[in-house]
């Protein structure tokens, strides 16, 4: 969404693993690629709004989409599945890069010399972001999906976080 | 991929534990032979010694009765051509996730550059390229449990031991991690070929085995022996499986 200046806002991902993600896009694919969300949730056992939690990430992530009370995979959805284990990364590396957030944090890693910044730096910038979130959940999310996707790494014994270079 | 050699063999096997109130027998008579390239799952409920089971077959404990022969010797000590993925991940917190990996090698002789490349190796087989200097608290269940299984499979045993492996996860973390699973054991490539998983649900022994062996309880003994005949993907909701699940179920009741 755009607001009135230009200026985009941004969301941050739930609080979900990548894994889960992976889960639920199997789980779907072995339904016929579509399920009642109500009846995904009391299947899982999981709370409601835990089960919706994962399908917003996964659908941040545009794997699935929601039509009606339902959710569904997508062909990218699809193509992750039918991936091997490393090719489903870069897929997800690219899906990544459209998440404004994370493209922002790209940005601004790029304009920081090495492509990296201290972990009280980037608290900062996402407090200056997303000032309704709370900055370090959304510091943790960035650097498990970073390191999943390989877009982001993060050293927990020098706090820094930086943009993976070595590209595959 | 079940018409390889003899792998083990467990014959007679009954073991006791001593306990104050008196001696609990919790395996009775039990025999089988699990063959090279077979994915093997125990399913009983829990008391039926299914964790003592893996245990003995690794070489860490000594049946009270009966013996264990790999490859036609009797296993006397610890099995190092086994290696074992845990419930409970098993990692040390103050490790990367890499030097995790590399530990489980130092003690089967590899020079530190030989652990370096071997784990590397693994850590890209499991997916996780990109954490390699995260340490374990900063890793969901899933991504511990992919340590756990690296760590294993870096050593490249001839059998990997699964004691619940995804037992600890969230339920779709573990579809995750059982889909991942079996695109590692279907790679002809893979080094490891013989599996011997311990599971407490029967749908994941059926959507993952060859072979299931049923354990009734108190005192573990085999109730079953089947051979789960579907292709894979295996499918929960089709007719097939859903018999077997009946069949199994009914032996263990």
């Amino acid at each position: 969404m755009d607001k009135p200046g230009g200026t985009k806002t941004l969301e941050t991902l739930p609080q979900i693993g990548i894994s889960e993600i992976l889960g639920l896009v199997e789980l779907l694919i072995s339904k016929g690629g579509r399920e009642d969300i109500y009846k995904l949730a009391s299947e899982l056992q999981m709370e409601f709004g835990e089960t919706l939690a994962v399908i917003r990430a996964a659908e941040l992530l545009g794997v699935v989409h929601t039509p009606g009370g339902d959710v569904e995979v997508t062909e990218v959805g699809n193509r992750v599945s039918e991936a091997g284990i490393s090719d489903r990364k870069s897929i997800i590396h690219d899906q990544l890069m459209t998440v404004p957030l994370f493209k922002t944090l790209v940005q601004y890693l790029n304009e920081n010399e090495d492509h990296e910044a201290l972990r009280d730096e980037v608290l900062e910038k996402l407090a200056e972001l997303i000032p309704n979130e709370n900055a370090e959940q959304t510091f943790l999310m960035l650097v498990n999906w970073g390191r999943y996707a390989e877009l982001f790494g993060y050293n927990d014994d020098s706090e820094t976080f930086y943009l993976d270079l070595e590209q595959n | 991929m079940t018409s390889g050699q003899i792998l083990f063999e467990l014959e007679n096997l009954t073991h006791r534990f001593r306990l104050p109130q008196g001696d609990v027998t919790v395996l009775q008579d039990v025999s089988f032979k699990a063959r090279e390239g077979e994915f093997i799952a125990i399913v009983g409920p829990s008391g039926a010694g299914k964790s003592t089971i893996l245990r003995i077959i690794n070489g860490l404990l000594r049946p009270s009765e009966g013996h264990v022969l790999y490859k036609g010797k009797p296993l006397t000590s610890t099995n190092l051509e086994a290696a074992m993925v845990f419930q409970s991940f098993a990692l040390l917190p103050w490790l990367t996730v890499a030097e995790n990996i590399e530990l489980g090698l130092e003690p089967r002789g590899l020079d530190v550059a030989m652990q370096r490349k071997r784990a590397a190796m693994y850590i890209a087989k499991v997916g996780l390229e990109g954490y390699e200097e995260a340490y374990p608290r900063e890793l969901s269940g899933g991504m511990k449990q992919r340590v756990g299984l690296a760590r294993a499979l870096a050593v490249e045993p001839e059998i990997l031991l699964m004691d619940e492996p995804f037992s600890s996860l969230d339920a779709l973390t573990s579809i995750n991690l059982r889909d991942e699973l079996l695109d590692i054991w279907a790679d002809r490539d893979f080094p490891v070929n013989t599996v011997v998983m311990v599971t407490h649900l029967i749908e994941e022994a059926i959507e993952l085995a060859d072979r299931v062996l049923v354990l009734s309880s108190k005192p573990g003994q085999i109730a079953g022996d089947l051979t789960i005949d579907l292709p894979r993907p295996r499918r929960k909701r089709d007719k097939a499986f859903s018999e077997y699940v009946d069949k199994i179920f009914s032996l263990i009741a």
